[in-house]
């Protein structure tokens, strides 16, 4: 293998591991703050991508506000779902809440995706906010949207991890995570926190949604290929374990464009479900996950 | 006299979905009080303090705080009046160090500087915890992690704290010390509701004891009555 042929594979696997890892933290926050499987996370995901796309192609805005436009419509439509739905289903028991709301948040997602399809129409379009070039590596060179990709993403859960650690809101996420009860008890405002969650997942999909589709194309179905792999990822590390979420993203990846390139394309996904079921089997918790335990 | 009175219940009747669980309870505690509610196990004493805190839906009557009503108020709402509830089983963050637990007790508080304050009175009362500070509190011991619960319900500064069955589960060594630690919350003026088992405990402590059973209160007097009464003690509490 030559060097240009293994950075190749690098850049390919860093920059699908920060696109899952980024849908990933999402999804992972979520079900570890609120019991929520979040199945219209891959539609909030679309709608950033689309919302970013109007605000440069219709509006005729530079594509940074684009950028910003795909991360306020993705926790604007985060803060719609906890207030229309959410909200009203989280007065039921713990137990039919949480198969509930993932019943609830499939027709969203359905309902939302094709939306979306109805105001767009079925026909890809290209993500214009994007940068173009190439960046040159040692004896390669390497397309400089995979490099903004790796570095915004790295730079999200930076963010992320920096709010959940040391703000005053994210200690009272975890808190509410770990002992929903006790956080009341000591005055913080649960349906507070469920709703900044909702919305800091959803900015999240939104910018994730404008990264993937600036390395594939816009269409109704973007979100999907993500989320899927999301799942995957968050099987593997334990749900609700974010740190874990982060590492089986980027292995993932890896891997999988790793056995891309070794086996042939279309080996890449049966192998990460392969993963799945081996993990399933041998460590039901996930590989980094404690039975039972909710952690962020 | 209400000024003098931090918690006054009035009638209260409350309990989950179905029969209610406390029927026509009164009581009341005055400022710098240690009152103490006894009676069996599943019987109401903590879906008292529960209901007081919010937790658990207020049917009917009435439940002031330092005069002023907190019925029917959310529990986030109940916490930042002044209702420090220390819960039974402690209930504490387990993934947060100590520092971090004590921390969320002072969630309501925002001045940077009255919670440095909280800080340091706490770790003076319960040295031990300033030895633990940065460990995870899922790693602590028993005695321990009651006292992260005590000492996050100090942090929140309230007007009045509700104990429930600080004994539980502990070895009677450790038990002693923890209710050295609530002698010395009284002591300090603090305003206390404790919620106990074995009435023995708080013979010298409590200014009042009320016996509940099956959600109501069947006697109420002092500590060294309810001990000489052995009528009371067989029937209700099996002595």
């Amino acid at each position: 293998m030559s060097a240009s042929t293994l950075i190749a594979i690098l850049t390919a696997g860093l920059t699908n591991g920060a696109v899952y890892a980024l849908a990933t933290i999402g999804l992972s926050l979520v079900w570890g703050s609120l019991g929520m499987l979040n199945m219209a996370h891959g539609a909030l995901l679309t709608l950033g991508g689309y919302a970013a796309y109007t605000v440069v192609t219709t509006y005729g805005l530079p594509a940074p506000v684009g950028f910003v436009g795909g991360i306020a419509a993705g926790a604007l439509a985060g803060a719609i779902l906890y207030g229309a739905v959410v909200k009203h289903l989280l007065k039921q028991p713990s137990e039919t809440f949480e198969t509930n709301v993932l019943i609830a948040t499939v027709g969203i997602g359905i309902a939302l995706e094709n939306t979306i399809l109805l105001v767009y129409g079925g026909q890809p379009f290209r993500q214009p906010t994007s940068m173009d070039g190439l960046l040159r590596i040692g004896v390669t060179s390497v397309p400089v949207q995979d490099i903004v990709i790796i570095l915004v993403s790295l730079l999200m859960m930076g963010v992320v991890g920096w709010i959940l650690a040391r703000t005053r809101m994210g200690r009272a996420i975890r808190a509410t995570a770990q002992n929903r009860e006790a956080a009341q008890l000591m005055g913080v405002p649960i349906r507070r926190v469920y709703l900044q969650v909702l919305m800091l997942a959803g900015a999240l999909a939104g910018i994730c949604g404008v990264l993937v589709s600036s390395i594939t194309q816009l269409s109704p179905s973007l979100g999907g290929d993500p989320m899927l792999k999301a799942f995957i990822m968050c099987v593997i590390a334990g749900l609700g374990n974010l740190p874990g979420a982060v590492a089986s993203a980027f292995g993932l990846a890896l891997i999988e464009a790793f056995v891309q390139f070794g086996a042939g394309a279309r080996w890449g996904f049966p192998v990460l479900l392969l993963i799945v079921i081996l993990v399933l089997i041998w460590r039901p918790t996930g590989l980094f996950g404690r039975a039972a335990i909710r952690r962020l | 006299m209400p000024e003098t009175l931090a918690l006054v219940l009035t009638g209260i009747t409350s309990g989950y979905a179905g029969p209610a669980v406390l029927t026509d309870v009164s009581l009341s505690v005055g400022r710098g009080q240690l009152i103490t509610v006894v009676g069996p196990n599943g019987h109401g004493k903590t879906t008292l303090l529960k209901t007081i805190s919010g937790l658990v839906r207020l049917r009917g009557g009435r439940i002031d705080l330092e005069g002023k009503s907190i019925a029917g108020l959310a529990p986030d709402v109940i916490a930042a009046r002044g209702v420090a509830h220390v819960p039974q089983g402690d209930l504490l963050f387990p993934q947060m160090s100590v520092e971090e637990n004590l921390l969320m007790g002072a969630y309501a508080e925002r001045a940077k500087s009255v919670i440095a304050e909280r800080l340091d009175e706490v770790f003076v009362r319960l040295p031990k915890l300033a030895e633990r500070r940065k460990q995870i509190a899922s790693t602590l011991s028993g005695g321990e992690r009651r006292m992260v619960g005590i000492g996050r319900g100090l942090m929140m500064g309230g007007r009045v704290l509700l104990i429930d069955e600080p004994s539980l589960g502990l070895a009677p060594l450790i038990i002693e010390q923890i209710y050295l630690v609530i002698a010395d919350l009284k002591a300090s003026g603090r305003s206390i509701l404790l919620v106990e088992e074995n009435p023995a405990r708080v013979v010298d402590l409590a200014d009042s004891i009320h016996l509940l059973d099956n959600g109501a209160i069947v006697w109420s007097g002092p500590p060294a009555e309810l001990m000489a009464r052995d009528e009371l003690l067989a029937t209700y509490l099996g002595g």
